[in-house]
């Protein structure tokens, strides 16, 4: 088992530095832009680029016919400082390739992931994430703290109450919830109950809110990320234990004298429950990521904002380093969900023991 | 009962087959073929059937609307905007083009919502189906166009530190004998705007110099009737060129203000009325809004002129949209090359020597039913142009009123029309990503499936770097490479499609690869390719096609997606991008964003309804089971 545990979480790091390393050179490949802001500004965020490797630096006499040479050598400058006692610095775009090594090195030894560049000019990418990633976690915790057991309760009785009108009526909306996009959910959500009823906020109070609007602006959002998790749970249990249900060891159970009920709790759930558990672990490690939509729509200054607003700013750095969030993210929720149905599945279990 | 005796001779046997060779038998019962039982099979199936129809039926629209529909979907066309959804004639009261709108400032000069910006007040007028004006006007503290009556606030400013406030009227000339009279309303309430009530005084302000007092520096906010004449003649003058000042005294710790409700300058038997005019008012907030130093009723004030308590009436209507674009224009002008053109069409007749009476409308082409004045170069007695009256649409080039399903947007697009051209985009896009899937999908399954072995650890190996990318970075990282075209989009929704269908081909491979049936046709010496297309593919294609058509609704909620994080579709109609524009509207005109939406709903419910059926109907375990 331990063996087969460091194995997944092996190739899972592999895959994970192989598809950062692509995403990096790709996003490192797309066409410079200047940042915003005055020189001060520009010199500050080109000297950050210098110390971290990613431009080089040359002093030179301004329009001194070496320049010629250099910008023959590594193409068009991205940026000259002003001219100060006759020199300035001319700043060149060094190899991606190069850019990537010092990548490297940069996030192996200082943990530095770079800088923004015209987002939130000059501020550290971690900072900026550490900023937002807290709104999006707390917005996935209370929806998966409620999506979770809601979905399970759903799918449990209407696998219980099968092909009764109660079946019909859960399966239905399910069906139906889960076919509408999201987006098309937020619409109707917003027009319902903030802009026609006007009890909710109709996009994320501000920081300086009062509780009272802070709590209510949590309930769209909440409702929305819930709503689809809800009916994947509802479906799933219900496929899960209706087949559970009809197995003979529960036939079994019910004939060597248990009630419906202690066979359903004992047998029918713990094994309907194999499938599932691993699902729900995948769902606590997605808390980290966010909702792009439902960010986006909403207005919620979390990480999934983070990527359209670094997307609409040109600001690449952050960009790549909100997309290697999600990645992570995505990689990781699968090495658990692969590594959980190990130890929870006692055919898995004791098979790796052999 | 009584027992009953049965005898058998041998000759009451006899030989059934004796005469006729037992051979085999050809089986009477029809034969069916995997597609055909799975047909019947999903035919069983109520709901997937109903979806199968109502996407046959938005499939069926996507194809045709968009080639059919006259409407313009392609040049911005601002005064046909937002028209409201029309289905049934106005007048029924629902979904006949008519727009609700609440709580808007009505014009009490027009009798109309003030609104009247964007659209005439005729046109207004002509289009609207009812109207309820508040019976309580509304106070604000705001000097609106269309507020009228309460008190002038006159207040200190921050930026007349210290000193005081002056609110000066134009200058009239008075005389001892004229009888000139000064009334003036003052009222006393306080707190207003958050300010004290301050001191000041009211004086005549002469040009030569003089200053006459009509109520000296004093807190008191009593109505003033002041005799100016019997002042002038106590002065010893006969006549006097002066502006009335307002003097208000400033405060170091707070705003300070007066309130004035109007000013009234008589004189006997309406001598010098006009400048009297210039001076007088008796509505506030006009008072405040003329801003004009020429106009009647100019105030010079040094410090913050504002109102007090204007009256604003809202009023709740009920507009017609389509008669307010495209209804009675009430005068149009016409030049003379417009009006020959329609003659030498045929559309009417029209002599310019008689004059507006020779005007003959011929056919419905004619944009104008009369004519009502023509106007002629004075010089040369040509014909410069006519007015005319007739109907907006025509000269917009309808032949008869338009009517829009599903209403216009901002920018006076067909919404019913721009959404099914953006979901034939979609649906195109669906089904070519779907087929390049489907594929490309199939045959590395296919061969990372019944290969095995290395060739599949590797292969394996490869998707699994591939997929864990997720399909937002990919798409993201795509169009920020080749831009947001059709044909980028095309190639990243298949370089993250097509590992499912490759990871659904190569479970069934496995699954299927080791029965007996693919074993004795190895033995009969059959080649792999043999095996896999004929043997192990029939068996599996149920599966690989349910999964490939689910590919359709998901790549279209993938490019709308996309248009909500501002990636969208761009040089081709696209639904996403139409959708998340008109998000915006979504408080002020929610059909815009409401119907979409449900076609969206609709689609992707039938779609999936239509994709478990098509699964149920192919899954081999049900095979035969009813």
């Amino acid at each position: 088992m331990g063996k087969y545990v460091l194995k997944r979480i092996l190739l899972a790091f592999f895959t994970t530095v192989i598809i950062l390393s692509l995403t990096f050179i790709l996003v490192k490949l797309l066409p410079f832009d200047r940042p915003i802001g005055g020189d001060q500004q520009q010199i500050a965020y080109f000297d950050k680029q210098y110390n971290l490797g990613y431009v080089y630096r040359f002093k030179l006499v301004k329009d001194a016919p070496v320049v010629e040479e250099y910008n023959a050598k590594y193409g068009e400058y991205l940026y000259r400082s002003p001219v100060e006692r006759g020199s300035c610095f001319y700043y060149y775009k060094v190899p991606v390739m190069e850019q990537y090594v010092s990548w490297v090195k940069n996030v192996v030894t200082k943990w530095d992931w770079g800088y923004s560049k015209s987002f939130q000019p000059n501020v550290a990418a971690s900072v900026i994430i550490m900023n937002r990633i807290w709104y999006s976690m707390r917005l996935n915790i209370i929806s998966v703290i409620f999506s979770v057991p809601l979905g399970l309760l759903l799918g449990i009785w209407a696998a219980l109450k099968k092909n009764t009108l109660t079946d019909h009526t859960i399966s239905t909306m399910v069906m139906i919830f889960i076919s509408v996009p999201s987006f098309v959910l937020i619409c109707f959500v917003l027009r319902i109950f903030a802009y026609d009823l006007g009890w909710l906020p109709s996009t994320w109070p501000a920081d300086t809110a009062t509780t009272w609007t802070k709590i209510k602006g949590y309930i769209i959002p909440v409702f929305c990320l819930s709503f689809s998790s809800v009916c994947y749970y509802c479906r799933y249990t219900r496929a899960e234990l209706c087949e559970v249900m009809e197995s003979d060891y529960l036939l079994l159970a019910r004939t060597k004298g248990l009630t419906r009920r202690q066979a359903i709790v004992r047998h029918a759930l713990k094994n309907a429950m194999v499938p599932i558990f691993p699902s729900i672990l995948g769902e606590f490690i997605g808390i980290l990521g966010g909702s792009m939509i439902l960010e986006n729509l909403y207005g919620i200054p979390g990480i999934g904002k983070l990527f359209i607003l670094s997307l609409n700013y040109k600001d690449y750095d952050i960009l790549f380093v909100d997309m290697a969030i999600f990645t992570t993210i995505s990689l990781l929720a699968g090495v658990v969900v692969d590594l959980s149905y190990g130890f929870i599945d006692p055919r898995i279990r004791m098979g790796a023991k052999k | 009962m009584m027992d009953k005796e049965i005898r058998f001779k041998p000759d009451s046997f006899e030989l059934v087959q004796s005469n006729i060779r037992i051979t085999d038998k050809k089986l009477e019962t029809k034969p069916t073929t995997f597609f055909k039982d799975a047909f019947r099979r999903f035919c069983k199936n109520k709901s997937s059937i109903v979806a199968a129809f109502i996407l046959a039926i938005l499939i069926l629209l996507t194809i045709f609307v968009p080639v059919l529909s006259p409407s313009n979907i392609t040049n911005v066309n601002v005064t046909e905007r937002m028209l409201a959804p029309k289905l049934f004639e106005s007048g029924t009261g629902f979904w006949d083009g008519t727009r609700k709108m609440e709580r808007v400032v009505y014009d009490t000069v027009n009798e109309v919502p003030a609104v009247s910006d964007r659209y005439s007040v005729a046109a207004l007028k002509n289009a609207l189906v009812k109207i309820k004006v508040d019976e309580e006007p509304t106070p604000v503290d705001m000097a609106n166009q269309y507020g009228v009556g309460g008190l002038v606030v006159m207040a200190t400013d921050a930026a007349v530190d210290g000193k005081d406030v002056y609110m000066t009227s134009k200058a009239v000339s008075f005389t001892s004998q004229g009888g000139y009279r000064l009334k003036i309303d003052m009222d006393d309430e306080e707190g207003v705007q958050g300010s004290l009530l301050g001191e000041y005084r009211v004086f005549l302000k002469g040009s030569d110099g003089t200053e006459i007092v009509v109520r000296d520096f004093s807190t008191d906010y009593s109505d003033i009737d002041f005799d100016i004449s019997k002042a002038l003649a106590d002065a010893g003058k006969t006549s006097l060129n002066a502006q009335i000042v307002f003097d208000l005294k400033s405060s170091a710790d707070a705003f300070r203000y007066i309130l004035i409700g109007n000013v009234e300058l008589t004189a006997e038997s309406g001598k010098n009325g006009e400048q009297l005019d210039n001076v007088s008012f008796d509505d506030a907030t006009k008072m405040v809004l003329v801003a004009n130093k020429d106009s009647e009723a100019y105030w010079a004030c040094s410090g913050r002129k504002g109102v007090h308590n204007s009256l604003i009436y809202y009023c709740d209507y009920t507009i017609d949209t389509y008669e307010l674009v495209y209804g009675n224009a009430d005068m149009v002008t016409y030049s003379a090359t417009d009006i020959k053109r329609w003659i030498d069409a045929g559309w009417c007749e029209y002599d310019e020597k008689i004059g507006p009476e020779s005007f003959v409308r011929l056919t419905d082409d004619c944009p104008i039913d009369e004519v009502v004045e023509q106007s002629v170069n004075s010089r040369t007695k040509k014909l410069n142009s006519v007015t005319g009256r007739g109907y907006n649409y025509r000269t917009m080039g309808y032949k008869t009123m338009p009517k829009f399903l599903l209403g216009t947007d901002a920018s006076g697009f067909d919404l019913f029309k721009r959404s099914f051209a953006g979901l034939r985009t979609s649906l195109i896009l669906g089904l070519c990503t779907a087929a390049f899937c489907f594929a490309f999908g199939l045959v590395w399954g296919a061969v990372s499936g019944y290969f095995g072995g290395n060739v599949d650890l590797f292969m394996e190996r490869f998707c699994e770097i591939l997929g864990g990318v997720p399909w937002i970075v990919v798409m993201t990282l795509a169009i920020l490479h080749l831009g947001n075209n059709f044909f980028t989009f095309f190639l990243a929704l298949c370089m993250t499609g097509w590992m499912a269908t490759a990871h659904r081909t190569r479970t069934q491979f496995y699954r299927f690869k080791g029965r007996e049936y693919v074993l004795a046709s190895r033995t009969l010496g059959s080649s792999d390719l043999r095996l896999i297309f004929k043997h192990i593919l029939p068996n599996s294609m149920g599966t690989i096609i349910t999964g490939s058509v689910l590919m359709i609704p998901s790549t279209i909620y993938s490019e709308a997606t996309l248009a909500y994080l501002n990636l969208g579709l761009q040089g081709v109609q696209s639904f996403g991008v139409m959708m998340s524009n008109n998000q915006q509207y979504l408080g002020l005109y929610p059909y815009l964003v409401i119907f979409p939406a449900v076609i969206m709903a609709l689609m992707m419910v039938s779609f999936n309804l239509f994709g478990n059926g098509l699964r149920d109907a192919f899954n081999p375990s049900l095979k035969g089971s009813e």
